[in-house]
């Protein structure tokens, strides 16, 4: 997923992008940017006039230093926000913690208020997993990513099965999780939908898949 | 002591019971996570601030002091005390699967508590 933050806007970019963007409010000094980037102060200076001209950077000089911070009030904050957030945010983050879980975990994705993008400082980063994964085993493999993200991961793994049913039942918990937006860090929209469908359909539109194939 | 110990028996056997619904059934296990903490505690001749908030957080940090507990067993601990305070304050939900956990944590602490308080506190199992 950082591919493609990193191929549409160039490494450097991409990441002074997020460095800012993913902490809006937060204004930092030009070196402590190249510092959280991996990149030079003077090569930098440049990109951050650029990005500052084009209205997408706040510029403010404290004494003789110079600190940049994201212009929320830029017509296209929100979606450029939401677009790092996905790619280069707490998704890879957590995308590396999850392969730890290999083949136990079938979809996972993050709900709750940081994909909503309304989460705040003390916020959790909640995660559903479904799939044959145990609590303690995603709470372990998730503890790394806590210390990296600066916030606790609440993880939720439970039974495709389980979460179908829920959901079919109508309880809380599982309708909230549907009706939310996510950020998926493994499988896709596409999986979940064919997930939520009524199983009976599900079952009826794999058996004449199976049907077809077998006519083939 | 001997109450405490007790206490702690009796909810873990009330989180055994299947008939009632799963958040009950972790409440109690939870509780009986918290009891160990605290007897553990206690023993060492520590007393928590119980009317000060985060001493439940407190009391699990304190387990791999009182009890030896590796970071491993702490990391899951410390995940089911903000899974019980979401699921009181959020309705966060809470599945068997977490049920289980929180029961098995809390038959090792007791389990590692009476082995602890034989060793070295055996006047307080007498008392």
């Amino acid at each position: 997923m950082s591919g493609i933050a990193e191929f549409l806007l160039g490494q450097v970019r991409a990441r002074v992008l997020s460095v800012l963007f993913l902490h809006p409010g937060k204004a930092l000094h030009v070196r402590e940017i190249a510092r959280l980037t991996g990149s030079s102060p003077g090569s930098l200076h440049r990109e951050l006039r650029s990005l500052g001209d084009a209205g997408l950077l706040l510029r403010s000089e404290i004494g003789r230093q110079v600190h940049y911070q994201a212009n929320e009030a830029s017509p296209v904050f929100a979606e450029l926000a939401g677009f790092l957030r996905k790619t280069l945010g707490v998704a890879d983050v957590l995308r590396e913690a999850l392969s730890g879980l290999g083949d136990q975990v079938t979809l996972a994705f993050v709900y709750g208020s940081v994909a909503a993008g309304t989460e705040t400082a003390g916020s959790d980063v909640d995660v559903m997993l479904l799939g044959s994964a145990g609590y303690a085993d995603a709470v372990r493999a998730f503890a790394p990513a806590q210390q990296v993200l600066g916030r606790d991961v609440n993880p939720t793994p439970m039974s495709i099965d389980e979460f179908a049913k829920r959901l079919k039942e109508k309880q809380g918990f599982a309708v909230q999780v549907a009706m939310s937006p996510r950020i998926w860090l493994k499988g896709e929209e596409n999986d979940f939908a064919e997930l939520v469908a009524h199983r009976k359909a599900q079952g009826s539109r794999l058996k004449a898949q199976g049907a077809r194939r077998n006519g083939a | 002591m001997k109450n405490l110990l007790a206490a702690i028996e009796r909810n873990l056997r009330d989180a055994a019971v299947t008939e009632i619904s799963d958040e009950t059934r972790f409440d109690a296990a939870y509780k009986a996570v918290m009891q160990c903490a605290l007897a553990a505690m206690l023993s060492s001749g520590y007393r928590p601030s119980t009317s000060e908030p985060g001493h439940h957080a407190t009391l699990i940090q304190s387990l791999p002091l009182t009890l030896g507990l590796p970071d491993q067993a702490w990391i899951v601990l410390d995940a089911l005390r903000r899974r019980r305070n979401a699921n009181d304050y959020t309705g966060d939900i809470v599945t068997p699967d977490m049920v289980e956990e929180c029961r098995a944590q809390g038959r090792q602490l007791q389990d590692a508590l009476l082995r602890h308080l034989k060793k070295n506190h055996r006047a307080l199992l007498a008392g």
